[in-house]
């Protein structure tokens, strides 16, 4: 008898062990998952409580943004679909904030892994956008802006930032993005309303901006690839609302490179044209450079350039090339004899620049 | 005298056997006498044994022939199971019950103990290797406010780099479809550097202008090397 206590004592025991050591080898592996940043893990557990809470702040219903077709992951029941109203509302504020208010501030700004932190000034001259920004970190490297031209601001037309910014240009980022409330954060000190804007199409990335409650400036602005993957994110850090006066928007370093753009409206006619565009995306701007023309083409949200040129036969790369999130690919086209080379740059997906780089084709 | 006769049929019939050459009315017989006489047919039988082996040269022991009756006797010693079964039934059933789930549990306890030390030993091991990751763990908790996480749920962003990524663009070239050539190494030209660069700053310059996005374009323009005018 006391033989078989034994044995059944030893099974217990063993099997006990067994489950034990199970366990422990699989914790370090749970470890290392948290700190490569698995957030979705972590996420199902606070939205669930606040979800009634969130909800009782606008109409809609607080719908699951898992029957959405996309491909997330986990989508707490926190996220809201923004109404037509509330969105053209956000995104109307945040346009206005970005173009008119003068501001400083501290940012930073990440990509790949790695971040860097940049001053950023934003200021306004006989209502002229006027930007410095300065990176904090790595390599002196700065840059000041001048010269929106107020004429190309201020006309409806779709080549200004104001056309995009009208009733139909957000009725056409409504088609082309699915809006959605993902609450509220506090960011530089400030609060702010989340706002996410998924794709409806593989061809473009989706944001995620943290709107400032109180101006409309984006606190936050991330951009997010299809499967939830950030690509990018621009921070504030400080923000600092009082009048810039010049001293501040002149350069701080040496080297610092001027862009002045003044008297560039883009309004050329170009001799190039897409075969293949992705869906909304619209020529904004032409401009005419040294060896050939650049087209910039937005819809609403995202934007890429397509470059097209006579450069030297040594420049005959094909292919992509990304840095951070932009991607920058490379093709050629011959028309009557004479080799273009095509360069396509944007922040959308690698197959959309190859598309639209492989459509490009000469008027006739 | 029939009885001297019977006992010595009796006696062939034994030594038969011992030569293996008994027929079976024999062994019938001496089986039957076994039962009958006791011991006597079975103190001749070893002697005959013994008798054999010694002929033979065979290594003899010593036989107790009383084992058998000593354990009998032993054995008729003990209580019968009939009186003991109740006194003690109830200690027991006790005990063992207890001490079915308490020794293996005692035992499990140990080995948890024992497992649990070599699980924090081997943590400790691993934690200083995780050094370069301390600034995007200490960095999340820090940053989650009982309303919202710090970027939205369902997003996973990539952890931070210790070391330096360079600025300049990552080269893919495109993969021609059906021609076997082997793998070149792309060395871009400082002219095509170039050229990526300025495209890249000029695109971000017109984005920063047609967005919405504020400055974050123009932190990217920013991002690469100077173009060398």
């Amino acid at each position: 008898m006391a033989k078989v206590f034994c044995f059944s004592a030893l099974k217990a025991n063993s099997s006990l062990l067994a489950f034990l050591l199970l366990v422990i080898s699989l914790s370090p592996s749970i470890n290392a998952q948290t700190a490569e940043d698995a957030v979705p893990e972590r996420a199902v557990t606070p939205p669930a409580a606040q979800g009634a809470a969130e909800s009782g702040q606008s109409g809609e219903k607080a719908g699951e943004a898992g029957s959405d077709a996309a491909s997330e992951a986990v989508r707490p029941s926190l996220v809201m679909p923004a109404t037509d109203a509330e969105a053209q509302a956000l995104l109307g504020k945040m346009a206005d904030a970005v173009t008119n208010l003068e501001y400083r501030g501290l940012v930073t700004f990440e990509h790949v892994g790695v971040m860097e932190t940049l001053e950023v000034v934003h200021g306004v001259r006989n209502g002229e956008q006027v930007e410095r920004i300065r990176y904090l970190t790595g390599s002196h490297r700065e840059l000041v802006s001048r010269g929106q031209d107020a004429r190309c601001r201020r006309d409806g037309s779709p080549l200004s930032r104001a056309g995009l910014w009208s009733s139909s240009g957000l009725e056409n980022v409504q088609n082309l993005y699915h809006f959605f409330i993902r609450g509220e954060e506090r960011i530089a000190d400030r609060e702010a309303v989340i706002l996410e804007a998924r794709p409806r199409d593989p061809h473009r990335y989706g944001m995620v901006i943290s709107v400032d409650r109180e101006t409309g400036l984006p606190l936050k602005s991330m951009l997010v690839a299809p499967a939830g993957r950030v690509l990018e994110r621009f921070q504030f850090v400080e923000l600092d609302l009082a009048p810039i006066d010049d001293a501040e928007l002149q350069p701080q370093s040496s080297d610092a490179r001027e862009s002045d753009s003044a008297g560039h409206c883009g309004s050329l006619v170009s001799r190039w044209r897409l075969g293949w565009a992705p869906a909304g995306f619209k020529a904004v701007a032409t401009r005419e450079l040294a060896d050939g023309e650049m087209l910039v083409f937005s819809d609403g949200l995202s934007a890429f350039t397509v470059f097209v040129q006579k450069l030297g036969p040594e420049m005959n790369y094909k292919g992509r090339a990304t840095r951070g999130a932009t991607v920058a690919y490379m093709d050629h086209i011959e028309v009557n004899g004479t080799r273009y080379t095509i360069t396509v740059v944007g922040e959308v997906p690698d197959s959309t620049a190859q598309l639209v780089a492989k459509s490009v084709a000469a008027k006739n | 005298m029939s009885h001297g006769n019977h006992q010595q049929r009796l006696n062939e019939s034994l030594s038969a056997l011992m030569d293996g050459e008994a027929s079976e009315l024999e062994i019938q017989r001496l089986l039957k006498e076994c039962d009958a006489s006791g011991n006597d047919l079975q103190q001749r039988w070893s002697r005959y044994q013994l008798a054999g082996n010694v002929m033979r040269g065979d290594k003899v022991a010593p036989v107790d022939l009383g084992l058998a009756a000593s354990i009998s006797a032993a054995i008729a010693d003990e209580p019968s199971l009939a009186e003991s079964a109740q006194a003690p039934a109830a200690n027991d059933a006790a005990d063992t019950g207890r001490s079915r789930w308490w020794r293996p549990l005692s035992r499990g306890a140990v080995a948890a103990t024992v497992a649990f030390a070599a699980v924090l030993g081997v943590q400790q091991m691993q934690s200083p290797q995780r050094g370069g990751d301390m600034i995007a763990e200490v960095e999340r908790p820090a940053q989650q406010p009982v309303q919202s996480a710090p970027q939205p749920s369902g997003f996973l962003v990539p952890t931070l780099n210790t070391r330096a990524v360079s600025t300049a663009p990552q080269l893919v070239p495109e993969q021609r479809v059906g021609v076997p050539s082997p793998q070149v190494q792309m060395v871009p030209s400082p002219e095509l550097m170039r050229h990526l660069n300025r495209v890249m700053i000029e695109h971000s310059e017109q984005a920063a202008r047609v967005g919405s996005q504020g400055m974050v374009p123009f932190a990217r323009a920013t991002y690469g090397e100077r173009p060398s005018e």
